[in-house]
């Protein structure tokens, strides 16, 4: 009863009536799960897109197959829009949040410097809205490369996407904008794996003395395999 | 010593504001630097002017009043400390040293330094604190709390409310106070009953305030001068989830 009491004395001084737990689902702290959640989701896609383009050095008869089988999943456009869902999710939660903690400090300091350990900030932390939007535009770039690009007809069933990838990294500037945009990925990552895992309330000293190597070093490898990809692709096609 | 300070200089909470230049000299290195503040003032009231307002009380370090940020940096340079604790032998004479107000839209300067920290009260009077009857006191070892518990309950009651965390978060997010409150009282039967409604009024009023969000980067601990651990924070993310599913009445 003094829990209702409480309740509703709280309620009284917002001006509101509506269930004060139910509306924690639009506060800061599950403005943050939310962003951890599809981030983390976002980076297990990305683990396995990376491990199905290492398969690229098996040859073309392999990696045509193993899209294939992908293509022809009848739960692939599902997939597609829940991927989609997680992205704009992620993108337009975290924007919103970006623009309230700018309105958090109206006033800048003149001087302001890291505080340094414990602190976890670095300059990946500090320019995750700059890596995601870059993201944004590389991910437009991309889908529209491979998801909507040239059809070569694979005889085996399929599309030839081994030829489309080869003549796609035939320029060196594409190879230059890929390679800069998974050390983009790689930056966003270097914090953002073990962020994602702290919003979700996962902290003990053993899983911080896990996670926060465990994350850098799945960013750095995410990153760094894609890039060979890259530039592999690029050296086999002028060949 | 002698040193050369850039102070905030704002009139009140609508007037402008500006660093300017002040001369410290016949410093001591022994002086705290509230103390060697103090010797500029007394200057700039034999001068006539006006002296530079800044918050102070117990100047120990316990009582969470100071609050300015030195050189960028929230209570200054050394870790685990206020700026009251905070000596002049720390600096080489001939420094410049800036110092500004804690900077967030719900840290609003009174005056120069100083500036309302009323917020932080909002919060707390929101949720954080029991107010179920639950009869006398009872026998000292009745309810029994093991010690891994009560030290760590302990480790978040430590903090002092002096928002060097808001001031240092990029986000100005008053996340590590408000979890440093919750998880002590999540940790102690004390404060089971209210929990749930606990977590809700404190964030909703922490949101209301307008501080920001969290960005999982740690500057807060970082600064805290109680040394406060981010896993306060995660706390927070547990009991909103928990209030969540178990829902209200």
């Amino acid at each position: 009863m003094l829990t209702c009491a409480f309740e509703r004395r709280n309620s009284k001084l917002r001006g509101t009536v509506s269930s004060p737990r139910l509306r924690l689902l639009g506060s800061s702290v599950a403005t943050k799960l939310l962003i951890g959640i599809t981030g983390l989701a976002l980076v297990l896609y990305l683990i396995v897109h990376v491990v199905g383009n290492l398969l690229i050095f098996l040859g073309p008869d392999f990696f045509n197959r193993y899209a294939y089988t992908l293509e022809g999943n009848p739960l692939l456009p599902i997939v597609e829009i829940g991927l989609l869902l997680v992205f704009l999710i992620h993108i337009l939660r975290t924007i919103r949040n970006f623009v309230l903690n700018q309105r958090a400090r109206p006033v800048r300091y003149v001087e302001k410097r890291r505080a340094g350990w414990p602190s976890r900030k670095s300059f990946p932390s500090s320019t995750m809205i700059v890596s995601g939007l870059w993201l944004v535009a590389f991910l437009l770039v991309h889908v529209k490369a491979f998801r909507y690009g040239a059809e070569y007809p694979w005889p085996a069933g399929g599309r030839d996407l081994y030829r489309l990838e080869l003549e796609t990294f035939r320029s060196p500037l594409v190879v230059a904008f890929y390679a800069i945009s998974m050390v983009v990925i790689g930056a966003h990552l270097w914090h953002g794996i073990a962020s994602g895992f702290q919003s979700l309330g996962a902290d003990t000293p053993a899983w911080r003395r896990f996670i926060l190597p465990a994350g850098k070093i799945v960013a750095v490898a995410i990153a760094g395999a894609f890039i060979v990809i890259a530039i592999w692709a690029h050296l086999q096609g002028a060949a | 010593m002698r040193l050369k300070l850039r102070i905030w200089r704002q009139a009140g909470p609508t007037a402008p504001g500006r660093l300017e230049d002040y001369a410290a000299d016949d410093i001591s290195p022994d002086m705290s630097f509230l103390e060697m503040l103090d010797v500029v003032n007394e200057g700039l009231v034999r001068q006539g002017k006006d002296a530079i307002a800044f918050d102070s009380d117990c100047r120990e370090g316990i009582c969470g009043m100071c609050s300015l940020v030195v050189n960028g940096v929230p209570h200054g340079p050394d870790r685990g400390t206020t700026v009251c604790q905070l000596h002049m032998r720390r600096y080489k004479d001939g420094d410049t040293i800036t110092i500004e107000p804690w900077r967030a839209r719900a840290f609003p300067v009174v005056k120069d330094l100083i500036v309302d920290r009323s917020a932080f009260d909002r919060i707390i009077a929101a949720g954080g604190y029991v107010s179920v009857n639950a009869g006398g006191a009872p026998d000292g070892n009745a309810i029994p709390i093991s010690k891994a518990i009560y030290e760590q309950a302990m480790d978040s009651a430590a903090c002092i409310g002096c928002g060097a965390c808001v001031a240092a978060c990029k986000n100005a997010s008053a996340h590590l106070f408000m979890g440093a409150k919750i998880s002590q009282l999540a940790r102690l039967p004390q404060g089971q009953v209210e929990r749930a409604s606990r977590v809700a009024a404190m964030v909703h009023q922490a949101d209301a305030e307008g501080f920001g969000s969290c960005s999982n980067e740690g500057e807060c601990e970082a600064v805290c001068p109680k040394e406060i651990p981010i896993s306060n924070i995660a706390r927070i993310t547990r009991e909103l989830v928990k209030a969540v599913w178990r829902g209200g009445e």
